[in-house]
């Protein structure tokens, strides 16, 4: 049997695990252990199990991810995701479907002090699905908001998708923070759009809201001053130089622990949950990265991204027609695979063809991030729906699908628009890092 | 084997408290760089202290991860499968993570013992490399023990201790 049969063989054991439930870090240790002992024998196996589990385990880039998940964690307890959606609510609370753009707005405040979109798509959906009930909102709507805004998370800097991109490519997790906030951005702005346009079409969707009193107004966004402090520290002190993103991500955890503890809102047993969700949710990607790394030496052995290349480079497709391919393939898959799964089992593959075919790796880094917050909400296994239907118990499942409808196709747009000016991407890593 | 899993789960506990606790050092010893840095006194071998506390809180954590039923899976045919089919496929899961700890320790025991000959350390405070690739061995087969004990839960007695305190950890 060839490298190239085993390696084929190799992938449809793994998908014939994946689809029987097993967990995907261990699926892909399996396969990449026992790929990797027929290949290339035991001994380079398990020196490869010790070294990657090690060296990733140990890796000063990684600690961002538990820092930034506390940091979020922890403004979540201490009541700073509210204040971001109270300042947010005075602002266009008023206008028709002002308390859904207002969740968005939140959501992307959320997204900047937190790397996990179920984590602001939790939080969110806790503080505004109620509002939005309480003014007559059409859950389709609101519960769409939220699972649409939770995907924020995972594009505007801090994010876990990110770090993960970054580790698996080698490439500047700064840089890709920084490439991140303008399409983070771009996406806000066309979720609101895609609200307006909505509740154009059909008003009763989205109520207008109170009209809020410039006391009112003001003292909400005072509220907001703390969390806006602390995104300017971080980020900001990312973009200038200050910090590193490690350091960043331990400056605003720890800004953030100092002022629960001020306002007194941070006590030792809300400081230990958020620790230990942290440290939890990091062994979780870690793991799922360990194993990733036993997968794409076996890949790379069998010689499987190579054929793969020369069979995709074959059709003569220009570059942006094999980067839609490679898109196509991301947003087929993740209406399937869990979002981490999907990077680490078709990186291997894909991006030697990126590399080939002299596509940004940046860029290709922020597309892929934005399709896998695509899979977010695409049925059947959009994770933040299920994460919005666990605060929203009474909203069938299928009205929250429905809901997200529109959310979607700004995805697509926005992720038109990306490829079609990559600049949005790249102006500020190229501006800051040259 | 209510014995074993009140053992189990202290363990676990036990293990994701010392993982907090090095998140929470990570914290301080950054914190204290940056600050030492503004003022032209840098904590001298922080990299050490994070990269070898970062193990700690990895491998500290695993075993939280898999007793909350953090492990990412597809489950796109849960629905379709029975019951006892989806039982039998939770035990076989938790079998192969305990395996897959086993064997991760092994290896990494087998190359601790290449950096005690060669005296592998780290680099500016020199702490020795092996201390923490045994640390990393104890959580894993510490993990490795309580999956065992889940897998056999699940196959023998119908219990899934996950169900107790399930909670989403997908990032």
């Amino acid at each position: 049997m060839s490298d190239y049969q085993i390696g084929l063989m190799g992938i449809v054991v793994l998908l014939v695990l994946l689809l029987l439930r097993i967990p995907v870090a261990f699926a892909m240790f399996l396969v990449g252990f026992a790929g990797i002992v027929v290949l290339n024998g035991t001994p380079a196996a398990m020196s490869l199990l010790a070294s990657e589990s090690f060296t990733l385990a140990s890796s000063p880039e990684l600690v961002v991810i538990p820092l930034f998940i506390l940091m979020g964690n922890i403004a979540s307890a201490t009541g700073l995701s509210r204040q971001l959606y109270n300042a947010a609510y005075a602002l266009v609370g008023n206008l028709r479907g002002g308390l859904a753009s207002a969740t968005i707005v939140g959501c992307g405040g959320f997204a900047a002090l937190s790397g996990s979109s179920v984590a602001s798509a939790l939080t969110m959906g806790k503080v505004a699905l109620s509002e939005m009930d309480k003014f007559d909102y059409d859950p389709k709507l609101s519960t769409g908001a939220v699972a649409a805004g939770g995907t924020l998370g995972i594009l505007i800097p801090p994010s876990t998708g990110f770090v993960v991109y970054a580790i698996l490519t080698e490439q500047s997790i700064g840089r890709l923070f920084l490439a991140g906030i303008l399409p983070g951005l771009l996406l806000l702005v066309l979720f609101i759009i895609a609200i307006y346009l909505v509740c154009w079409r059909n008003p009763a969707l989205g109520p207008a809201g109170p009209q809020s009193t410039i006391g009112h107004r003001l003292r909400a966004l005072v509220g907001a001053v703390p969390v806006v402090g602390i995104v300017l520290l971080t980020i900001g002190g990312i973009y200038i130089g200050l910090f590193s993103p490690v350091e960043a991500s331990a400056v605003g955890a720890g800004t953030v622990i100092l002022y629960g503890l001020v306002t007194r809102k941070l006590s030792l047993t809300i400081l230990w949950k958020s620790a230990t969700d942290a440290v939890g949710t990091t062994a979780t990607v870690i793991l799922i990265l360990i194993a990733a790394h036993m997968i794409s030496p076996f890949m790379a052995l069998s010689h499987i991204p190579d054929a793969i290349g020369d069979f995709v480079l074959g059709f003569g497709l220009p570059v942006v027609g094999v980067l839609l391919l490679m898109l196509l393939v991301y947003l087929v898959l993740g209406c399937f695979l869990e979002g981490f799964a999907m990077m680490v089992l078709t990186l291997p593959i894909f991006f030697p063809i990126v590399l080939e075919l002299g596509i940004d790796p940046i860029w290709f880094g922020v597309l892929v991030v934005l399709t896998l917050e695509m899979g977010l909400i695409s049925p059947p296994v959009g994770l933040n729906v299920f994460i919005v239907k666990s605060v929203a118990p009474k909203v069938p499942i299928g009205h929250i699908f429905q809901g997200v409808l529109p959310f979607w196709l700004a995805m697509i747009l926005c992720l038109l628009i990306l490829v079609i000016f990559p600049q949005i991407v790249l102006i500020l890593p190229n501006t800051m890092f040259g | 084997m209510s014995t074993l899993r009140w053992i189990a789960d202290r363990l676990v506990w036990l293990s994701a408290g010392i993982a907090g606790l090095a998140l929470l050092f990570e914290v301080g010893v950054i914190l204290v760089d940056v600050v030492g840095r503004a003022f032209g006194r840098p904590l001298f071998g922080s990299l050490d202290f994070i990269t070898m506390s970062m193990v700690v809180l990895v491998f500290g954590a695993m075993a939280l991860c898999d007793r909350r039923g953090g492990h990412v899976g597809v489950d796109l045919l849960q629905s379709f499968f029975s019951d006892r089919l989806n039982r039998a496929i939770d035990a076989l899961s938790a079998l192969l993570g305990a395996i897959v700890f086993v064997a991760l320790a092994w290896a990494v025991y087998k190359s601790s013992q290449i950096s005690l000959m060669l005296n592998l350390s780290t680099n500016l405070l020199e702490l020795p490399k092996a201390w923490f690739q045994y640390v990393l061995i104890g959580f894993a087969l510490a993990t490795a023990a309580s999956m065992a004990l889940r897998a056999v839960e699940l196959a023998f007695f119908n219990i899934d201790v996950r169900s107790e305190d399930k909670e989403g950890s997908h990032a």
